[in-house]
């Protein structure tokens, strides 16, 4: 089971600074974007209105996704934020699924991707408090209830990254143990493909949901 | 391995503190979820006064916070001043 | 007498394989049992629905046992495993990893037999809705598994690990207080997760029209619901990934072991009360659709207050392990 830990990495030095890039990971995550542009394309291709089978599928992750978005922001802003919300889903889907295929890796169980896709959420939550509520109003909430809680309200906003990047990561990188163990155990025959639908396709589907759903609320909080 | 007594309270002053934040946090943490619950029944029943139910279920969390915070407190005092 | 190190290793894995399986079995057999319980009920309300209970309790016991077979595969592992290593943090890691997954099975096994049991009651209310509530208690008890997945890493990790290099004080309490902090800190969780799943079955027995409302409000409850337990496992990771300085002292190791302790006895009620909270909301949204809006807002301002007790202790754990 030594392939457990192993993780193909790279060292770069730009100027004298080190920099170490999981190869897996990257290659992984150009192999989604592709799939992706590609559905992308095939379900935008012709816009008929009796829609195709491609294009029935992405208008319903499309209308579905919006639809999530505006019940927690409004219009307006849903306009603004749908988009990103479904590109999120989509590539959080596809990450998940992919490890379905022989020898190919999840991006997201390596921590830098949920991490990185965290932060994003973060950034731009706080980017559209300032932004509805302007920087004297977003500062005070902090200083709720008193002022010396201060410290503690802002690890409780930090620790909202951690939360949602290590429940993505913790589950996809769970199921892929479960099935490697399960599968030296059992010599790869019957139980594999159970698992893989149970842990690959339910959950990751499930995590995909619930870090876009999170994403949204943590906007949907500092703008209200 | 020597064991100095200095040594040895600051390794269960240390030991103590962990104890003390974490034992203390099960009780606010449990009281507040009934508190939000219970105020999430009386939003549902009674719509109209979500504005002074939100408050209350805030003060009464305050309250029983308290104690989480006085675990806060010892659990520093443990770690800083003892 | 003398005894070498794979003496102790040996020691260690057979007593902390029997660990981890006596504790991963409580939270399962717990969870069964009251799914069997709620199904006798609505057999005996309502008899002639009695093969699709009887079907559904089968399917929901069978996820809430998913626990305790990761504590099976672990205590397997560490029973048939001949683990090597010239250090002795490896004896302290092989106990952390039995009792991070024996605890981890508790909760998210007591969990689960809530969603299955109300599932059946529900079914028994509303024979129409049989499948819409199948699938919803199977992604909320799906769910549910998540912090036992979590234990399930940290133990794996443990067990995994080359520690050979570390040298004994402190990094004996620093793998130990890992096992701790992961397995403690997922018993709230999971047990606060399958109350936010059994009110979301129960409620859309009771009101089919909110399924799709409830079924979000629900998986957003229980994923904020894991906060505490995700806290656990961050300071689990640190706890392992981090290089400590050898020292002559006994305190240095004893803030590490406090601060697994802190995290992890520090999660269970934050756990359990956000669980209560979202339990609380998706109730009440399934019966008054109308003001979802409100109640989502009330139940996300109740958990984050829930929530601070958490990041006390993790604020302590953090200080333990950074600052002192």
């Amino acid at each position: 089971m030594g392939e457990l830990g192993l993780i193909h990495q790279l060292l770069v030095t730009i100027g004298g600074h080190e920099f170490v890039i999981n190869i897996d990971v990257v290659i992984m995550s150009w192999i989604v974007f592709t799939i992706l542009l590609i559905f992308g394309y095939l379900s935008a291709r012709k816009k008929d209105i009796f829609p195709g089978p491609v294009q029935a599928l992405g208008e319903l992750f499309v209308k579905s996704l919006y639809s999530l978005t505006e019940d927690a922001l409004d219009k307006e802003m849903a306009k603004t934020y749908a988009p990103l919300i479904t590109a999120l889903f989509l590539f959080l889907v596809c990450s998940n699924w992919i490890g379905m295929i022989p020898h190919m890796h999840e991006p997201t169980k390596d921590l830098n991707t949920p991490l990185s896709l965290g932060i994003l959420g973060f950034v731009l939550a706080n980017y559209a408090g300032i932004k509805e509520k302007g920087i004297k109003e977003y500062l005070k909430e902090y200083l709720e209830p008193i002022f010396f809680m201060m410290p503690l309200n802002v690890i409780g906003e930090l620790a909202k990254i951690v939360s949602i990047s290590f429940r993505l990561f913790g589950n996809i990188m769970g199921g892929s143990i479960i099935i490697l163990v399960v599968s030296y155990l059992t010599w790869s025959l019957v139980l594999p493909p159970f698992l893989n639908m149970f842990f690959v396709i339910f959950v990751g589907a499930i995590q995909a949901f619930v870090f876009t759903m999170l994403t949204v609320v943590y906007i949907s909080v500092q703008v209200k | 391995m020597a064991i100095e007594g200095t040594d040895l309270v600051r390794a269960a002053a240390f030991l103590g503190a962990g104890l003390a934040m974490g034992l203390g946090a099960i009780g606010p943490g449990v009281g507040e979820g009934m508190a939000a619950a219970k105020a999430c029944e009386a939003i549902g029943k009674n719509p109209k006064e979500a504005g002074l139910l939100t408050r209350t279920m805030l003060v009464g969390q305050a309250v029983s916070e308290s104690t989480g915070i006085y675990s806060l407190v010892i659990a520093l005092l443990l770690l800083f001043v003892v | 007498m003398e005894y070498d190190i794979n003496f102790w290793l040996k020691i260690a894995a057979v007593s902390s394989g029997g660990i981890c399986m006596g504790l991963g079995a409580m939270g399962a057999a717990i969870g069964e049992g009251y799914t069997a319980a709620m199904a006798n009920e609505a057999i005996s309300r309502n008899p002639n629905n009695s093969g699709e209970i009887f079907k559904s309790m089968l399917v929901g016991q069978a996820i809430a046992e998913s626990a305790s077979i990761f504590a099976l595969v672990v205590a397997m592992i560490l029973l048939f495993t001949n683990f090597e290593a010239t250090s002795f943090v490896m004896v302290w890691a092989l106990l952390g990893a039995g009792l991070a997954m024996g605890f981890g099975a508790i909760g998210s096994g007591v969990g689960s037999g809530f969603p299955a049991g109300a599932a059946c009651l529900g079914m028994s209310r509303q024979p129409a809705m049989g499948n819409k509530l199948t699938t919803n208690m199977l992604i909320g008890s799906a769910v549910c598994q998540t912090p036992s997945i979590f234990s399930l890493v940290i133990a794996f990790i443990l067990l995994f690990t080359n520690f050979d290099l570390r040298p004994l004080w402190p990094n004996w309490a620093a793998v130990f207080g890992a096992g701790l902090a992961a397995g403690l800190s997922a018993i709230g969780s999971g047990i606060g997760g399958g109350i936010v799943a059994k009110e979301n079955c129960e409620g859309i027995s009771r009101s089919p029209e909110s399924a799709g409302t409830a079924t979000n409000i629900m998986l957003l409850g229980q994923a904020i619901t894991q906060t505490p337990a995700i806290l656990g496992l961050l300071v689990a990771f640190i706890l392992i990934f981090r290089v400590y300085p050898e020292t002559e002292l006994i305190s240095p190791a004893f803030a590490l072991l406090g601060s697994g302790l802190c995290i992890g006895i520090g999660a269970i009620g934050p756990g359990i009360g956000e669980g209560i909270a979202s339990s609380g909301g998706v109730k009440w949204i399934s019966r008054n659709l109308k003001h979802t809006g409100d109640i989502t807002r009330l139940m996300l301002v109740g958990m984050a207050v829930a929530e601070s007790t958490a990041i006390y202790a993790l604020v302590i754990a953090l200080v333990l392990i950074f600052v002192v």
